[in-house]
């Protein structure tokens, strides 16, 4: 919208604007008071003593690396026009209990991919349901979220399980350069997803379902397999959270992915994703996802309880959607 | 005598826009008037200013002598202005009877009353819809009928100044007559119109005054009665201009390529069939209801309850998929832009290259400055600018949207079928000319276009071959020189011999 038209059709009406006068435009005041709330957010954040040592900022960039694989696959499902998924918590659980199983079973190699399976065929299933019955995406997911917990608390009475000693070898745990390898994978994760998005035909397919379903289905999307490609995905990006998690620790909880999924879609909130779907981009969802595990290492450091924790998150999620509805307003 | 609207050095700038600058306009009561220019001239960005919608940057609005400033299209109703906007702007699950309020400042809280009711039913019968279920939700009417029920909005309020962003766009000759009668009534109790068509007939029919729009900025403000078509056309291009519809050339090759049989759509279409040939354009005509429009949508795979035997190219086409129509070169163009058209966030760009993400991508992976080359040469040949590919597409004029719909068809180098529902819908003269000479050269190439237009000197303009509907039944088929106005408009309203 920054372009300058000159002569041409659609030009009637386009001499240049005084640039003074484009500056107070609606949408430009709120995307600039968006960037300065994320600027001063970071201010206070890195002013937060011994949030700049080197432990702190090890655990902001591991725990930044769960939340933010779910993230990912949330942002695949917004942009898609499917708004949020509840079950994506759910699904880390889900996905970390059974890694352990069949890595104890099977060993390392074939755990890795049985998890990554599961959490892919248990989203892109509630994807066939949203995009062929055309069932509603929250109802959908808040099922979804029920059903993973009722079968897994049926099978696991003792809660944590643990892997076998030696199952997991010690390399996929250290860092690499200094850096954990949670955070490795999370990098690519998003540059992958920004791939799909941005340079296949199924990343503008999504686009265009999210953006007006009626028009995608008009020109020929095949919609269904889109919407279920999107949830596929997204089950892919959360199940490799559940893995990191199950490695780090050795074990399995359902209590894993708890809250994730809150935290994820105020990360891609933040990142500037529009709710409605039609737009997005998984690198912003990168720098949101960043924001939000730094506001909560903050919170620990300053002594604060988790329960600040959810409030935070709470309070920007509100924050950047009246910024959102504002902003697009004339 | 007091002006009843006077508006004085309206200005509005989008970033990198100038939409509007420095307007003028004065209204008297009684007085119809017609704003007319190019796409993008600013036209609706003026009337969205009136109702409030849109803030100006600067200018001032006196209403009945008073300067106000509109905050909204509320306070804009309070002040005796309404509006029917370009878009529609139904909500859909709502019945008839909840859209014609929606929004009214004057019903209370809960508005079950009975004489909303009452004026509803008048609104509808002044435009002689007496058979309508008001409960009936707006989503199962036509592009047509739901246009029809806006300005049946519009003429349930009571406002002194009435404002039409091309109410006439998809509807068709005898609706128009009756709505510009109406609205002739109208002005004989001093009530005053604006009045914005791309269909310059009206204008001359209508109107007493003309406000011409260019680049955002006021031409001229003249009578009708001293105005000539081409003089309007010269104001709103800058240039002048001559043929319309280029002729069709005489072809060798008529092949027949796309036969339909038997095409039942229940409830709307009735044993239809047809044959186009190669190279030509074949234009369905009918009234709203009549199940036109039902064809082109049966035949782009839209319409899951279709039946009926259709091939193209000798091979047998299952109804019922988009996608698989697409794949056989099928491609489809609504009428109904802002539901079924439009990729509103996504760019000019985008929404240009919509249809053909598949012939430029290699196992899934788009060659995007193949697209970017695409698209830029699409843009350039249906005339919108293209130093706005990177723009919403949104942000552009409702013609200039409608132009992103009809370059996107123009999918592949081979030569496809064409299915157009108002393809020329609120594009200006100039325009639309050169859309016609897009169509004459797509039949060149061996195209075959099968339209609808609710436009009756369009069909006569354009077609090779009209084939006239009534309530779901095919009266007549005529070709080339026995194409005539007075035949077509007296089957698609009172057919004298009904073909079964
Ligand atoms: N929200 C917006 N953001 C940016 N530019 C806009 C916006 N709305 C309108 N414009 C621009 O303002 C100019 C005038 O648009 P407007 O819709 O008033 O044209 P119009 O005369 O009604 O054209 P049409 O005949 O195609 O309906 C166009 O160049 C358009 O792209
Ligand atoms: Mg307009």
């Amino acid at each position: 919208m920054t372009e300058r038209s000159t002569a041409g059709a659609d030009s009637a009406g386009s001499v240049a604007a005084d640039p003074l006068r484009a500056r107070f435009d609606r949408a430009r005041v709120f995307s600039w008071a968006q960037t300065i709330g994320i600027v001063v957010l970071l201010a206070i954040i890195f002013a937060t003593p011994g949030f700049l040592a080197g432990p702190s900022i090890l655990s902001l960039l591991t725990t930044v690396s769960f939340i933010g694989c779910v993230a990912i696959g949330m942002t695949l499902i917004t942009i898609s026009g499917n708004i949020m998924s509840f079950a994506l918590g759910a699904t880390v659980g889900v996905t970390a209990m059974v890694f352990i199983l069949a890595v104890n079973w099977l060993g390392f190699g074939p755990g890795l991919v049985v998890g990554l399976l599961i959490g892919s065929l248990l989203t892109g299933l509630q994807g066939l349901l949203i995009g062929w019955v055309r069932a509603n995406p929250i109802i959908v997911s808040i099922a979804a979220l029920a059903l993973i917990y009722g079968v897994t608390q049926a099978f696991t009475e003792k809660g944590t399980i643990y892997a076998d000693p030696g199952t997991v070898p010690a390399s996929v745990k250290g860092k690499i350069a200094g850096i954990p390898i949670e955070f490795i994978v999370f990098l690519l994760s998003a540059v992958v997803a920004q791939l799909i998005l941005s340079a296949t035909r199924f990343g503008r397919n999504l686009f265009m379902v999210g953006s007006s379903f009626r028009a995608a289905e008009a020109v020929g999307v095949s919609t269904w397999r889109t919407v279920t490609g999107a949830y596929l995905w997204a089950g892919f990006f959360t199940s490799l959270a559940g893995i990191m998690l199950a490695i780090r620790y050795d074990s399995a909880n359902m209590d894993y992915g708890v809250a994730y999924d809150y935290d994820a879609i105020a990360a891609v909130l933040v990142g500037g994703t529009a709710i409605g779907g039609g737009q997005g981009s998984a690198l912003r969802t990168l720098a949101g996802a960043m924001v939000i595990a730094s506001v909560q290492v903050m919170l620990l450091l300053q002594g604060l309880r988790q329960e600040w924790q959810y409030l935070a998150a709470g309070l920007i999620v509100l924050a950047v959607i009246i910024l959102q509805a504002r902003g697009s307003g004339r | 005598m007091q002006e009843v609207l006077s508006v004085r050095g309206v200005s509005k700038a989008y970033p990198g826009v100038t939409a509007l600058e420095d307007v003028s306009l004065s209204l008297r009561p009684g007085e119809i008037r017609a704003i007319c220019g190019e796409n993008g001239a600013g036209k609706s960005t003026f009337v969205k200013i009136l109702m409030g919608i849109v803030q100006p940057d600067s200018g001032s609005i006196d209403i009945n002598g008073q300067t106000q400033v509109v905050r909204g299209p509320q306070q804009a109703q309070s002040m005796g202005l309404g509006l029917v906007a370009q878009e529609l702007s139904l909500a859909p699950h709502l019945s008839i009877l909840d859209n014609i309020w929606l929004g009214s400042a004057e019903v209370p809280f809960l508005h079950r009353r009975a004489s909303f009711r009452v004026r509803a039913k008048q609104a509808l019968e002044t435009l002689g819809l007496t058979d309508w279920d008001l409960d009936r939700p707006v989503s199962s009417l036509t592009v047509g009928q739901r246009q029809l029920i806006e300005i049946a909005r519009l003429l349930a309020r009571d406002a002194r100044v009435l404002i039409l962003d091309e109410p006439t766009a998809t509807l068709s000759d005898a609706d128009i007559e009756r709505i510009l009668g109406i609205l002739k009534g109208l002005r004989t109790q001093g009530r005053s119109i604006i009045y914005i068509t791309h269909r310059l007939g009206e204008v001359f029919e209508l109107c007493d005054s003309i406000t011409v729009l260019r680049n955002g900025q006021h031409v001229a403000t003249q009578p009708v009665s001293e105005t000539t078509r081409e003089g309007l056309v010269e104001m709103m291009l800058g240039r002048s201009f001559e043929d319309m519809y280029p002729k069709a050339p005489a072809h060798a090759d008529q092949s027949v390529r796309v036969v339909v049989e038997g095409l039942d759509v229940p409830g709307t279409l009735n044993k239809f069939s047809m044959t186009a040939p190669r190279g030509r354009i074949v234009c369905i005509a009918g009234q709203i209801g009549s199940g036109a429009n039902m064809v082109t949508r049966a035949l782009a795979g839209l319409v899951p309850s279709a039946t009926g035997s259709v091939t193209v190219d000798g091979r047998p086409m299952r109804l019922g998929s988009v996608p698989h129509a697409v794949a056989r070169n099928v491609l489809f163009v609504s009428d109904d832009r802002a539901a079924e058209g439009l990729f509103p966030q996504m760019t000019v760009l985008d929404n240009l290259i919509a249809t053909r993400l598949d012939a430029s991508a290699r196992m899934g992976v788009l060659s995007w400055p193949a697209l970017r080359r695409m698209a830029a040469s699409l843009a350039e040949r249906v005339g919108v600018d293209r130093h706005r590919l990177k723009s919403q597409s949104i942000a552009l004029s409702g013609g200039n949207q409608q132009k992103l719909l009809f370059g996107r068809a123009l999918a592949s180098a081979d030569a496809g079928v064409l299915l157009m529902n108002e393809p020329t819908r609120g594009i200006d003269v100039g325009a639309r000319a050169e859309i016609y000479r897009i169509m004459r050269e797509l039949c060149d190439l061996g195209s075959t276009l099968i339209m609808t237009s609710s436009d009756l000197e369009e069909v006569v303009g354009i077609a090779d071959i009209v084939i006239t509907l009534y309530r779901g039944n095919v009266v007549a088929r005529y070709e080339d020189e026995a194409i005539a106005m007075s035949s077509i408009l007296a089957d698609i309203t009172h057919p004298t011999q009904a073909v079964a």
